[in-house]
């Protein structure tokens, strides 16, 4: 129970976020579903007409799609691992009482405060083959040969990923980071008392009390990552090299805007959300029955 | 110090300073470009100051462009999404950590599904809404689309924040004498500033930095953000990046100095302690 | 209910409320809005479009007219966006294969009963027709590429592939012989296929056939794409990797002696402090064909959503936009070559250098294909092309392979 007691409370809470959100969300969501039943297309585009599971069939008929799902797949499981993990660390590392720990958190949200357009095209022009940072570095400092990073299906994604691990790694820090400040210190001192290992003090204390300030950030960022429109297609201009560098999203796209294929963009943006969907339910129902019921 | 702790410490110094080179340095590199002389863009060198450098990329933006009018337009923005997205966030959020109420799970479950589908799809029909609803070209149109992109995550993280300030703590303010606003906001909201902290943070960057729905949206050149005022003004000199870069760099100073003002309460040492028994 | 939540609630409902209240602009409005124009023109070309503008406002005193600068396919994309749903701007300017995939989503208006021309006044090609009727009117021709070259670097453009070659390979230096040239012969744009054509042409190829079939598999192609990836990789007269913004960059910074560029971006050159000449791209020497760049109009087309008083209103800058003077004045600043020709007789064309050579090089040119497959076959031959220029694929696979996407492409367009 809480200080504010009332049946109809909740809702009052709840309606004003609510309203803004179906306004935004409903309607397009309803045009898409509907679009995707269609042939709505350049030849067809003020007079669309219903035709069934016409599109759906079409996404799965293409072989284009499958490779789409594995990289889109790979692109959102390296790019989880790493924001996580490297997230969590940072965090673990800022929260000790260290001199000028300030500087540092500053420093290390600056990917996050400069907008992500700008930072793209900075990475993409580091990525470069002749001019670009990276490369320089290699040969010079390294002495390694250069890599053709944009021009190679690895490379570029490997540009890709290093681009949106810099970029997502300072939201999971501050998240975490958040979290551990609300961990009583005393717990950390109860445990060194009973002279518990730093791994055991991690698993034991540290992640079950981050977990729900996490698993929040965690989901939203693994659907971000997998629906990640910006980064892939400023660093690739578009899907180079010769148009394999996308993922699922980047490719609907590309075909609603540069190929007019409005229906079939909406069939695909559909089966992107119910993959999401399951997974994401999934995922909800057993962290739930893990938390023991408490969501 | 004990020598194990000295250890510790400077792999910590070590960790977060190689850490915070690799954050740092692509924003180093476009302060290099923004400083740099003419059209000295495609060079071999590593350095970060080059040379000759100047500011004259900086003058000529912020006195022969509108570039403060675009900065004015996205403060206005930004804060005024900031301020419908936090409230509307912390108040849904106080509902679904607080209250058991029918919906409450499929509420929750809705808020997420919302942000499975991609925006690209959404950017026609959006467009086609706020036309009916006589928004387009204007803020607000601008202001509900944002703070309807926000609200689900920052639901989800008052929500949670709220879920680490156990009941007991309202009901010990109560038992106190202490009840209804001043209980909520003496107690209560003290505890969520971290949380309220990542929200507004996290709302106003969506804001500030946003391109796609503005440029579809905004037709006035009066009414650009900055990211429209950037994109539109990178046209000027396709490889004029110093102007470019410039830009970025103003653009970017706010943000950081936001996230500084709100940092404090990530820092704040607040516990769940003073409750125990 | 207790007062914190009766705070809560009705501080969020004013903050939500308070939004509309940023209502600038005008959203809905009646028909005393601006005109407005969306348009591509970069840099210069907004100045003087802007100037025009003006003039306009002050010989029609109470008519407001703004202009927006878009990018090409940001133009496209946010115009269906903004027509479909009853808005967008009044009048749009691009290039004339703009004009397929709009009038085959029925978002511009046929224009033949709406204005009074002497068509034989208008360049091949500027007065835009598709399926019949009039969608587009033209201001400037061109849009091509040619050959710019620095005077100081280069005396003498070359004028076949052989002088090219020879004359690339003195050019191209690399002092400290790391691998990394301080200065290469020709640079262009390894990205878009557009840049590609003359080679295409210069080889006896083209892209379609007079029924928009797609004709990218055949021999010509594949000798062309082997032409075009040597200059790099073989005769070392090129940078192994550049884009739109590369190759610019290593122009204007002298690193480049030469550059196949088109004239939207001369003036830019000229600002950059760079001595420059225009000239004709070199004949192949197998074929001995002179390259045929694509030509192209670039002109004004109107919303379909514009109507009655307001549409009158409309015609009036359109034709006003395409006006002798108005034509002659973007000759003038951005040597862009006039769509009316009674206007090149005017001395701002006659006596200008570039000029003269871009109308010579534009001579040499073929029309672009305005039919919406034209837009399927870039996206075939992109990737193809940036693979080949990459080393990652050989010419004949590019070949067949573009044909085939292209097909694909079509095919699923027309769905």
């Amino acid at each position: 129970m809480s200080v504010l007691a009332g049946r109809r409370i909740p809702y009052l809470l709840i309606a004003p976020a609510a309203i803004v959100l179906l306004l935004v969300v409903l309607y397009p969501f309803g045009f898409n579903v509907v679009i995707s039943f269609s042939n709505m297309s350049m030849r067809h585009f003020r007079d669309w007409s219903l035709v069934g599971l016409d599109q759906y069939r079409r996404v799965f008929e293409d072989p284009v799609f499958y490779g789409l799902l594995g990289k889109t797949a790979l692109w959102t499981a390296v790019n989880l691992v790493a924001h996580v993990s490297l997230g969590i660390l940072l965090a673990m590392v800022l929260n000790q009482n260290l001199k000028g720990r300030a500087v540092f958190r500053t420093l290390l949200i600056l990917p996050w405060a400069v907008p992500q357009y700008i930072t793209a095209l900075t990475w993409r022009g580091l990525f470069h083959s002749e001019f670009g940072d990276i490369n320089l570095m290699l040969t010079r400092w390294l002495h390694l040969p250069p890599v053709n990073w944009l021009k190679t299906l690895p490379g570029s994604f490997t540009a890709c990923a290093v681009t949106n691990i810099w970029l997502g790694v300072p939201f999971m820090m501050i998240v975490a980071l958040g979290g551990l400040q609300s961990i009583p210190r005393q717990l950390w001192e109860a445990a060194d008392v009973d002279g518990a290992s730093a791994l055991r003090k991690f698993f034991h204390i540290t992640l079950p009390l981050l977990k729900p300030v996490l698993i929040p950030a965690v989901v939203l960022g693994t659907i971000w990552t997998f629906n990640n429109l910006n980064v892939v297609w400023l660093v690739t201009n578009g899907g180079e090299p010769a148009d394999q560098m996308h993922i699922l999203v980047s490719y609907v796209y590309r075909s609603a805007f540069f190929l007019y294929r409005y229906a079939y963009a909406a069939a695909l943006s559909m089966i992107i959300f119910l993959i999401l969907l399951t997974l994401g339910m999934t995922f909800l129902k057993r962290s739930r029955v893990e938390a023991g019921g408490g969501v | 110090m004990k020598p194990k702790a000295t250890v510790r410490a400077f792999l910590s110094y070590t960790f977060l300073a190689a850490a915070s080179l690799v954050a740092v340095y692509p924003v180093l590199r476009v302060v290099g470009v923004s400083l740099r002389p003419g059209d000295r863009l495609l060079s071999t060198s590593l350095r970060i100051i080059p040379e000759g450098a100047t500011l004259e990329s900086y003058r000529v933006l912020l006195l022969e462009q509108p570039f403060l009018r675009w900065m004015l337009n996205s403060t206005l923005v930004a804060l005024a999404v900031t301020l419908v997205g936090v409230s509307l966030a912390s108040a849904a959020g106080y509902a679904f950590s607080r209250y058991r109420f029918r919906g409450r799970q499929s509420g929750l479950a809705g808020l997420l599904i919302t942000q499975m589908f991609p925006i690209t799809m959404l950017l026609l029909p959006l467009y086609v809404m706020l036309s009916k609803l006589g928004l387009v070209n204007t803020f607000a149109g601008l202001i509900v689309a944002y703070s309807a992109t926000a609200m689900p995550f920052c639901v989800w993280q008052m929500k949670g924040f709220y879920d680490t300030i156990p009941t007991s703590l309202e009901e010990a303010a109560g038992l106190d004498g202490c009840t209804g606003p001043s209980a909520y906001f003496r107690v209560v909201l003290p505890l969520t500033l971290p949380g309220l902290a990542v929200t507004s943070l996290f709302t106003f960057m969506t804001a500030w930095s946003e391109y796609l729905v503005a440029a579809q949206l905004i037709h006035d050149q009066d009414l650009f953000t900055l990211p429209l005022g950037l994109k539109n003004f990178q046209s000027n000199m396709t490889t004029e990046w110093g102007l470019y870069a410039a830009g970025a760099m103003i653009v970017s100073l706010p943000a950081i100095a936001v996230f500084l003002a709100v940092s404090r309460w990530l820092v704040s040492g607040l516990t769940l302690g003073s409750v125990k028994g | 209910m207790s007062h914190p939540v009766r705070w809560i609630i009705l501080f969020s409902l004013i903050t939500a409320v308070m939004g509309p209240a940023f209502l600038s602009g005008c959203g809905t409005g009646g028909d005393d809005r601006p005109l407005s124009i969306w348009h591509q023109m970069e840099g210069e070309g907004k100045d003087v479009l802007q100037i025009q503008i003006e003039r306009f406002m002050r010989s029609h005193p109470g008519r407001e007219v703004t202009q927006l600068y878009k990018e090409t396919e940001e133009l496209r994309t946010h115009f269906q966006t903004a027509a479909l749903a009853g808005s967008g701007a009044d009048l749009v300017y691009g290039p004339a294969d703009q004009v397929g995939p709009f009038e085959a989503m029925g978002l511009i208006r046929p224009l033949e009963d709406l204005v009074d021309l002497d068509s034989s006044d208008w360049a091949e090609g500027a007065l835009v027709t598709y399926r019949g009727h009039l969608y587009q009117i033209g201001d400037r021709v061109g849009n091509h590429v040619a050959l710019v070259y620095n005077r100081s670097l280069v005396s003498e453009p070359p004028k076949d592939s052989e002088a090219l070659i020879r004359m690339g390979r003195e050019l191209t230096r690399d002092p400290d012989g790391d691998g990394n040239p301080d200065r290469y012969a020709l640079v262009w744009n390894y990205s878009e296929p557009f840049f590609f054509i003359p080679f295409l042409s210069g080889f006896g190829g083209w892209v379609m056939d007079a029924e928009a079939h797609p004709t990218l598999g055949t021999p010509e192609m594949e000798a062309a794409l082997r032409f075009a990836h040597d200059l790099p990789a073989r005769h070392k007269i090129a940078p192994l990797d550049a884009d739109r913004e590369t190759a610019d960059a290593l122009f204007k910074s002298g690193r480049a002696a030469m550059i196949i560029n088109g004239s939207w971006a001369w003036g830019g050159y000229g600002k950059a402090g760079i001595d420059y000449g225009v000239a004709r791209i070199p004949m192949i020497k197998e074929t001995g064909l002179w390259p045929a760049p694509m030509v192209s109009a670039k002109g004004y087309s109107i919303n379909v959503n514009v109507e009655g008083e307001r549409l009158e209103r409309a015609l009036e800058l359109l034709e006003f936009l395409t006006s002798e003077d108005v034509q002659l004045e973007f000759s003038r600043v951005l040597h862009t070559i006039p769509a009316r020709i009674s206007a090149r007789q005017s001395p701002i064309v006659t006596q200008d250098e570039v000029l003269r050579q871009s109308l010579h090089q534009l001579e040499a040119g073929r029309p672009m294909p305005v039919v919406p497959e034209m837009r399927a076959i870039w996206d075939a031959m992109r990737p193809q092309y940036q693979s080949v220029m990459a080393g990652t694929k050989s010419p004949a696979d590019a070949a067949r392979d573009m044909q085939a996407l292209a097909e694909r492409k079509i095919a699923e367009m027309n769905e």
